[in-house]
């Protein structure tokens, strides 16, 4: 009989531990986004660290204090901080200031085809390309979470009380529309068809609309609040943290409403803390509160392989490489794990 | 709410403007050397914080969408204080600042309601800075300034060098007759021994176990309806465990609202464990907490500040809960 290392991961080291390389930083994970074949990922000392094949991984010193969030614009990294300041760095570590708010910290960051945007406080600030000066879209509360569709026209911002959803007209004029729902709203999503929209709220639960008829309900029976859900395989399964399972509720067809989400558990009964699409597949990286993580099929839950055994910090980021060569897990204990995905005798 | 090791202090600062709260958070910073203060402060508060750590606020208030409308937190707290965590270097306490006209209940009900901060912090104590020469006007003109003192654990009484003695004793008596638990620090200038307001713990229960309320002896005759008072009952008969929690837990759902806080130690028939819980609003932390001392005698004591008190006929409420 041979003992079955998943059902016991403190026993073994995985063969993507044993495979890649680990990082002991002791600095918190706040964020990892994927700019190529690179990882780039954001640490509570305000460091940014690139990861890319075959290089080694030095320390930029991009914000005082914590790298707040973290997106990307092409080739380019995006961060904002905790000193109030909203950068641009490239894979060769240049930095460059795009905006300055002082003691405010820069909440948010995102881009589409070369507009840059960031939030602080209630303001959206955006920088078309080639502009100095940014167009500013003022709320009337503190910015949750801000995205943009797929095709850049529509920018979904956030707040309490609901979302504003600005569009872009054909003469590139900025019109808002209200999507109202009572309560705190923090990260917003689109669907990557642009048919729905997802915020995560202070209250234990999601919330969607359908945007071409507005119709709108709410995703709730999550034991935490839920700081992490992406869209799986284009747009067919949304698949959210907070519960000991991952939770992936069926967006194709007709949507969530009235029908049931598929659960994948893990061992460990711990709380899931973070999911990540695994690029192309109906496959989903989930991190768990005790920094293990999996690699699942959501609808085939046997096909559950462990990616990396527990640290004892929650997970905190999960990325992987354009080319799906590479992962990168990262943890508030400062954990790291960079490996690549395959065998090399079987590539 | 309980503490472990690695929850970062968070004192609440309150007070109206011109109080003196700057000049205490100063002496805090300037004072402490050595030590990682994190500064929570709003844009509209008064200049000139001398720390390298200091965090705009807008002080958002937050109705939580769960059906209770006295439930509401600082969005702002949840945002700022759960960013504060993700620093690499450990903080040994952060220090939130209110404007002049805030309510404290806010601050205080996010501790208890946000998981994340409740698990990386913990509220240590509200300290209220007053004027000593303005507070009885203010309490008279602004129910802000009642519910900062209602809300304290400690009140600063500042400026007494310029009130006469007599002067200091009303101002005094008004605070105790809105707040038996607070404890009241004449200085002036904000002179005070800093472990006098840092690291009190004041809102865990095991605290609520040394304090003893200061109840003046005069009765509630003269008040507004609507001022904040204080009331407070005492039976050494045991409690019926079933009785109380029915009736208490009606009383909380319908006067939520006008009950700002509450504190108790609780006598129930048959149990060998004190039980010791402490509220503000609707939110409530309650423990067993131990076996009650030897040699002393067990009794029941309940407090209540808030407003309309009268009107809740607490007294016969609280009696009915006696074993028959």
């Amino acid at each position: 009989m041979k003992a079955d290392t998943s059902q016991f991961p403190e026993l073994d080291k995985t063969k993507f531990e044993q495979r890649g390389t680990e990082f002991k930083l002791g600095i918190p994970v706040t964020n990892a986004v994927t700019v190529g074949n690179s990882i780039a990922v954001g640490f509570g000392d305000g460091t940014v660290r690139i990861f890319t094949s075959g290089k080694s991984s030095e320390p930029i010193k991009a914000h005082k204090g914590i790298v707040l969030c973290m997106s990307k614009d092409g080739d380019n990294i995006l961060t904002g901080g905790d000193d109030g300041r909203f950068l641009k760095i490239s894979l060769d570590g240049k930095i460059s200031e795009i905006g300055n708010f002082g003691t405010r910290w820069v909440d948010h960051v995102t881009a589409n085809n070369g507009s840059l945007v960031c939030s602080s406080g209630n303001i959206v600030y955006l920088w078309s390309l080639n502009h100095k000066q940014p167009k500013l879209f003022e709320h009337n509360s503190t910015i949750g979470g801000i995205a943009f569709d797929t095709k850049g026209r529509r920018l979904a911002v956030s707040r309490y009380g609901g979302v504003t959803l600005w569009k872009k007209d054909y003469s590139n004029k900025w019109n808002s529309s209200e999507l109202n729902w009572k309560g705190s709203h923090n990260k917003v999503i689109f669907s990557p068809d642009g048919k729905y929209l997802v915020t995560s709220m202070q209250e234990n639960q999601l919330h969607f609309w359908r945007l071409k008829d507005k119709i709108d309900s709410a995703m709730s029976g999550y034991g935490a609040k839920i700081k992490s859900f992406a869209f799986v395989d284009d747009s067919k399964y949304l698949a959210t943290s907070g519960a000991k399972e991952a939770v992936c509720w069926p967006f194709d067809g007709d949507g969530p409403v009235g029908r049931e989400p598929i659960c994948l558990p893990y061992v460990g009964n711990k709380l899931v803390t973070f999911v990540e699409p695994f690029p192309n597949e109906n496959a989903i990286l989930t991190g768990l509160s005790d920094g293990s993580v999996f690699l699942s099929e959501i609808e085939k839950a046997s096909n559950t392989i462990i990616i990396r055994s527990f640290t004892e910090f929650e997970v905190s980021a999960i990325a992987v490489t354009k080319d799906c060569s590479h992962l990168l897990i990262g943890d508030m204990g400062g954990n790291i794990l960079w490996t690549s995905i395959w065998d090399k005798e079987k590539k | 709410m309980e503490e472990t090791n690695k929850q970062v202090p968070v004192t609440v600062l309150t007070g109206f403007l011109g109080a003196g709260k700057t000049t205490l958070l100063n002496r805090i910073l300037t004072e402490q050397h050595g030590k990682k203060y994190a500064v929570i402060v709003n844009e509209f508060g008064e200049q000139g914080i001398d720390n390298d750590l200091v965090v705009d606020a807008d002080e958002e208030v937050f109705e939580m969408n769960n059906g209770c409308i006295c439930c509401t937190v600082r969005g702002d707290l949840i945002r700022i204080l759960s960013g504060l965590m993700k620093r690499a270097d450990k903080l040994d306490a952060i220090i939130v600042e209110t404007t002049g006209l805030a309510d404290p209940a806010p601050v205080a009900q996010t501790f208890f309601v946000d998981q994340d901060v409740a698990d990386r912090t913990k509220l240590d104590a509200i300290v209220t800075v007053a004027d000593a020469v303005h507070l009885s006007t203010q309490l008279t003109d602004h129910h802000e300034a009642e519910e900062q003192i209602a809300f304290a654990d400690v009140v600063l009484l500042n400026k007494i060098d310029l009130v006469d003695e007599s002067g200091l004793e009303v101002v005094k008596e008004r605070i105790k007759k809105i707040n038996p638990f607070a404890k009241i620090i004449n200085t002036t200038k904000c002179g005070v021994s800093l472990n006098e307001i840092l690291n009190l713990d004041a809102f865990s229960l095991k605290r609520v176990l040394d304090v003893e309320p200061d109840f003046l002896t005069s009765d509630h005759d003269h008040e507004h309806d609507d001022d904040v008072t204080s009331l407070s009952f005492v039976s050494d008969t045991p409690l019926d465990m079933e009785k109380f929690q029915d009736w208490f837990s009606k009383l909380l759902q319908t006067k939520g609202q006008d009950i700002l806080r509450t504190k108790g130690i609780l006598d129930f028939t048959g149990e060998s464990d004190r039980y010791v819980f402490q509220g503000v609003h609707m939110l409530m932390d309650a423990s067993p907490m131990g076996k009650w001392p030897e040699g002393k005698e067990r009794s029941s004591r309940l407090v209540f500040i808030g407003r309309n008190l009268e009107s809740m006929n607490l007294k016969e409420g609280f009696e009915n809960c006696k074993s028959a």
